[in-house]
């Protein structure tokens, strides 16, 4: 039934998803400095043309049922960035630019993608100025213009509205609408996933917005959003479905079907069982669970479309904690872990291994990192020699501290559980009481850990593109300490802090590839985490079903919904 | 979700389901006598007691009966089907031997199912009794409550306090006997109104009793029927609710077995493995219908007047 | 008569009063809080969380904030869902019909199998049909709501296709009541199993009860046939305590129609209370339970004025 803790939590951790690198790069030419392959694609992007299918004259009609685990609620595109909302959204509303999933910026509201060459940035890097194409409309018909796209940015902004986030927004400081066709900004510094901020800004109407009573609780947010997208919302059923129909004013190319049926279906085995029956036509979000894989692929009439993402799976453990602190029982601890059967027999083989923090497709990848050997008697004798000694109920002790910690995740995350009993058991060999202490989503990733209440939990975390993770790993950046980052386990390393700050200041890409391959070699060494392995998303379609594309840059696989269509069979 | 339900507006109809019958004393032969002679006419329940006594023994000595340890997990035995060689009843996602963590899960499952009937007990009883006993402002706050308490569908109750406490066996088992004492106090309460105007009461109250040596000495004893069968019925219950916040996601934690939680990790898994969810589900069953089949019948035979029915 | 419903309607006040206090309490104590959901939001910053609980009004003292919720009530407003920002009696409103047209079906299903077997059994008590009903109508009562729709929903779903796997109407497909009762029917009959017993355990023991009084012998007596002798005399009579009986069943057919529906994914307000109490959208959660509650006071109520009506010897003080 609802597993929906589980969904919140996934979901949650797809939210990091859309992390944005809060590094200012100082270059003179932004271009230059993009360092993510996301910021350097926007040097090439692609023309408006490619955004067309392949096909020229795709058949038009048909519906398509989407299954989602958790239900799309909020439809205010700039008030939730959930990815369960963002799915929807896409159909409804439109952004300046589209991530592609090669990580280019196709254009869409924007005649063209601002860059250095094309003049819509300044040779600074801090002015930017773009024109709005100009057979945009609202799907009340109203003409999208300029002045929507400044409403826009304002309303994010404004201090008694709660938006999804300000990052990015933030950084402008100044912005105008000089006519209906032709926005101009100014930001602070240079600030290279500045484009991203907007590829992610869905462009809401000011006509019906500006001067609402309330502008976080109202029927454009809960019930009647209107926006200039490829479908427009027709009917909410709510904790049943929601029913799209084709925006017939589109500007196009697109939409090819009728009507789009988003449908709740709360829990993953249930959503696979409906697939599996034709009751839904796509598995969104989540998709296809690892145990189901297999039976998956034998379906007849589906497509199993798998792709690697940016997500990784950790041990993080809280360095707050003694037990923690010596790098002896981190090393026992990683070398106890039976990575193989766990992704192999656990995972059903669907994921990668990995020895760290980032995705492999990252241009910063260091591919060169010590590989992870499973070793119980290396693990035991690393102990040993480090003085931890079994006591008289097995479980090792040294100076007071026993080797006993509890583990967490969200409750109801079946496979996760799975692998964590596994861990659990192989840790027992070596003299490590490891409890299990799971809890609903609501509550684990609240204060505990926010607040770094928790002993270890084990965790997905998406990367973005850029490779920066001082947030993360930098000293400075410990919640529980007063910083403002997301660094909850609490490490601290002065060579680490560094050369995440050179990091973040270097400007060429190939310097910073360099410091970050250090970075990640030091972690591998100091095992500030136990990296498990890298996700592997496997989403069903229906046969027929075309130009679904997976795409690691969004949170939601609806992200092109503007050219699905049926070809006929 | 077994219920004992009654008529609250009418204590002649409680009395009758709560099988009291002041007058009982006065038969010659002992009460309790006729009553183990008419339990044991009840065919059902003599079979829910001897399937209860089954169950509870193999949980007992679940360390002797169980071939492998609970534990232990053999990842390359997942899903290993039963009448697998070392697998009488296969294996469970993570390669465990079904049989012992059933054995084993029995366990905790019973001592949930009687613990939490411990707590609805002496809940449900010293507030039936005091407010019986007391009246006036006493009952009428303490059954307001009680009332509050019974608006509310269990369920919710359970999932409220269970994500409110966290899971542990302790909490789990409170949060089953604070959400099912209501029924019991009201029966009690309503019987004691009546018993407290009895002869004998009154003549120990005139003879200077104190009022919890009137409670103890009389209301308690002649609440015995009752209490034993609501004990009886309220195992069955909560061995069930164990199961319900398990399958809601705030049951005992892994790697420790109960069939409630057994059953909740099963669900995602019986299509390829039925039996995993099979037989917890079973065994559940099994459990919750001697208990109720038990309580049947000894609310038949502590009631006077079941003689009578055919 | 006026009287007895005033003081019952004052009673059933004092109690809801006393229902939304603990409610509310317990909700606001437990851990977590609706900015979990936000708080992993790779962009937020601790003053966002604070915005985002402040909008929700979380950042001032439980009391207070209860005293506000009932001010609100009292006005009709009952908040707004965090999770949509719809007003709470809306999101409520939505899913009420579904619910009801599940527990309905479940207990209409529920009564007449439960008092066929019942009358039945009292007939002809101690026969191979009464043990063997006694027995069905125990484990029905016995099995694990959940796990016996699991079973259901694996065999007739996904082995045999009769059944959808769930939800209450085909998506994309015009109205139709064959496809709704074809969605209806698992869920119903699930729910409905665990009610059976009740019923037929009351009517057996409450149909043995008349079938033994003087009036019903002396309708025997009088030479009238035996079927107008167990409707017409003794049923009639053995049907008082049954509606108090159904009365009494409401908060059970809730609680189970919560699990059913969550089995079932069928849209209604056990399933809301559900998916609300995962992301602690607390005015949701009240509103769900003040309704039930609600439902519960006035169902027991109205169960205790049929009485008069099936029963001329029940006088109401």
């Amino acid at each position: 039934m609802f597993r929906h803790h589980d969904d919140v939590m996934r979901a949650a951790e797809r939210v990091r998803n859309g992390k944005l690198s809060r590094r200012t790069f100082l270059a003179a030419a932004a271009a230059a400095g993009f360092g993510a392959p996301l910021a350097e694609a926007l040097t090439r992007t692609a023309p408006a043309a490619a955004a067309a299918p392949m096909r020229q004259d795709p058949p038009k009609g048909g519906q398509v049922i989407v299954g989602l685990s958790q239900e799309p609620t909020v439809f205010n595109p700039l008030k939730s960035t959930l990815e369960v909302d963002r799915g929807v959204q896409y159909a409804i509303f439109d952004s300046l630019w589209r991530v592609d999933p090669t990580g280019n910026l196709m254009p869409n509201l924007a005649t063209e993608v601002p860059t250095v060459e094309n003049g819509g940035i300044s040779a600074d890097g801090l002015t930017y100025t773009f024109k709005i194409r100009d057979d945009a409309k609202f799907s009340d018909g109203t003409p999208l213009t300029s002045a929507d796209v400044l409403f826009s940015h304002e309303l994010i902004m404004n201090p008694d509205f709660v938006p999804g986030t300000r990052v990015g927004h933030d950084q402008i400081t100044e912005i105008s609408a000089p006519d209906p066709a032709t926005i101009t900004m100014t930001i602070k510094e240079t600030y290279a996933p500045f484009l991203y901020t907007w590829a992610d800004t869905y462009i809401v109407p000011k006509h019906l917005l500006e001067g609402v009573e309330d502008p976080n609780t109202n029927d454009f947010t809960s019930i009647s959003p209107i926006g200039s997208g490829p479908y427009t919302l027709a009917e909410r059923k709510a904790g049943e479905y929601l029913t799209l129909k084709a925006n017939p004013a589109y500007h196009g190319p697109g939409p090819y079907l009728d009507t789009l049926i988003v449908k709740y279906v709360p829990d993953l085995t249930m959503l696979f069982t409906q697939f599996k029956t034709g009751e839904v036509d796509v598995t969104g979000i989540q998709g296809i669970t690892a145990d189901n894989v297999a039976e998956a692929e034998t379906l007849e009439g589906k497509v199993i479309n798998k792709g690697a993402t940016a997500f990784v799976e950790f041990i993080y453990m809280n360095f707050g904690k003694p037990v923690f602190q010596d790098l002896a029982v981190r090393q026992a601890l990683y070398a106890a872990m039976d990575k193989d059967n766990i992704i192999g027999k656990v995972y059903y083989g669907v994921h990668t291994p990995t020895q760290s923090y980032l995705a492999d497709k990252s241009w910063a990848y260091n591919a060169d990192l010590e590989p992870h050997a499973f070793d119980i008697e290396g693990a035991k004798k690393i102990l040993d020699d480090a003085g931890w000694a079994p006591g008289a109920d097995g479980i090792r002790e040294k100076d007071g501290v026993k080797l006993s910690f509890s583990n967490s995740t969200t409750a109801g995350n079946k496979v996760r559980e799975q692998a964590q009993q596994y861990l659990q058991q192989t840790w027992k060999e070596i003299g490590v009481d490891m409890q299990i202490n799971n809890m609903p989503a609501a509550v684990i990733w609240g204060d505990y850990f926010n607040k770094s209440e928790y002993d270890s939990v084990m965790v997905g975390w998406n990367n973005p593109p850029d490779p920066d993770a001082i947030s993360r790993f930098g000293s400075k950046y410990i919640p529980a300490k007063g910083g403002a980052g997301q660094n909850t386990c609490q490490y601290e390393n002065p060579k680490v802090d560094e050369l995440l700050e050179a990091g973040v200041k270097e400007l060429d890409q190939a310097k910073r590839a360099e410091i970050y391959k250090e970075v990640q070699q030091v972690l591998r060494d100091d095992l500030a985490y136990l990296p498990i392995f890298q996700y592997v998303f496997v989403e069903g379609t229906k046969a027929g079903l075309t130009n679904y594309k997976q795409n690691a840059f969004v949170p939601s696989n609806m992200w092109n919904v503007f050219e699905w269509y049926w070809e006929a069979q | 979700m077994a219920t004992v339900v009654a008529d609250p507006e009418n204590p002649e109809s409680l009395a009758s389901l709560a099988g009291l019958d002041p007058n009982a004393r006065s038969r010659v032969d002992s009460p309790w006598r006729i009553a183990a002679r008419r339990f044991f006419r009840h065919r059902l329940a003599a079979a829910g007691l001897i399937i209860s006594l089954l169950l509870i023994l193999s949980a007992i000595f679940a360390p002797v009966l169980a071939p492998k340890d609970p534990l232990q997990i053999s990842i390359l035995d997942k899903f290993v089907p039963p009448m697998t060689v070392g697998y009488p009843l296969g294996a469970d996602e993570v390669g465990r031997d079904m049989l012992s963590r059933l054995l084993y899960a029995g366990r905790i499952s019973l001592l949930v199912g009687f613990a939490a009937m411990l707590v609805t007990v002496i809940v449900g009883t010293v507030v039936g009794l005091v407010s019986g006993y007391y009246g006036g402002t006493v009952d009428a706050v303490l059954m307001r409550f009680t009332d509050a308490l019974l608006s509310f569908p269990t369920v919710f109750l359970l999932l409220v306090l269970a994500s409110f406490v966290g899971a542990s066996l302790l909490s789990i088992t409170l949060i089953i006997g604070l959400t099912s004492w209501m029924e019991l106090a009201r029966i009690l309460r309503n019987q004691t109104l009546t018993l407290r105007e009895a002869d004998y009461v009154q003549a120990g109250r005139a003879l200077g009793a104190t009022n919890p040596w009137l409670i103890s000495r009389h209301l308690l004893p002649n609440s015995l029927g009752p209490i034993m069968v609501a004990a009886t019925l309220n195992i069955a219950n909560a061995v069930l609710s164990e199961s319900y916040i398990s399958y809601l996601g705030y049951g005992i934690q892994p790697p420790a077995a109960s069939w409630g939680n057994m059953l909740n990790n099963a669900q995602n898994y019986f299509r390829d493995a039925p039996w995993v969810a099979l037989f917890p589900g079973l065994l559940i069953t099994l459990t919750v219908a001697s208990f109720n089949f038990i309580g049947d019948g000894l609310r038949d035979a502590l009631d006077p007047r079941a003689g009578r029915r055919g | 008569m006026t009287a007895y419903l005033f003081r019952r309607l004052a009673q059933s006040a004092v109690l809801l009063v006393l229902i939304t206090a603990i409610a509310f309490g317990l909700m606001r104590l437990a851990p977590g809080g609706p900015e979990a959901v936000y708080t992993l939001s790779p962009t937020i910053r601790a003053e966002d969380i604070a915005r985002i609980r402040a909008s929700f009004g979380l950042d001032q003292p439980i009391p207070v904030q209860y005293v506000k919720w009932v001010g609100g009530v009292l006005r009709g407003d009952w908040g707004r869902s965090y999770r949509d920002s719809r007003p709470v009696l809306e999101v409520i409103g939505g899913r009420i019909p579904a619910t009801l047209e599940l527990a309905g079906t479940a207990l209409v299903f529920a009564v007449v199998v439960g008092v066929a077997i019942g009358v039945l059994g009292a007939i002809r008590p101690h026969s191979a049909f009464d043990y063997l009903s006694t027995i069905g109508a125990m484990v029905a009562l016995s099995v694990p709501t959940f796990w016996f729709g699991l079973m259901v929903i694996y065999v007739f779903a996904e082995k045999l296709h009769w059944i959808p796997s769930g939800g209450r109407e085909t998506l994309g497909a015009p109205f139709s009541l064959a496809d709704r009762l074809n969605h209806l029917v698992a869920p119903a009959l699930v729910l409905g199993l665990v009610l059976v017993a009740g019923w037929s355990r009351y009517t057996r023991a409450a149909m043995l009860e008349t079938v033994n009084q003087d009036y019903v012998r002396t309708a025997r007596a009088k030479g009238i046939a035996e079927r107008p002798v167990i409707w017409g005399h003794a049923f009639r009579n053995a049907v008082a305590p049954l509606v108090t009986l159904a009365g009494l069943q409401i908060p059970l057919l809730f609680g189970g129609a919560l699990v059913t529906e969550s089995v079932f994914t069928w849209p209604g307000m056990g399933r809301l209370f559900v998916d609300s109490l995962g992301y602690r959208d607390y005015p949701v959660m009240m509103g769900v339970l003040v309704a039930t509650a609600i439902l519960v006071l006035l169902g027991n109520l109205l169960a205790d004025l049929l009485i008069v009506f099936v029963d001329p010897r029940i006088r109401l003080r």
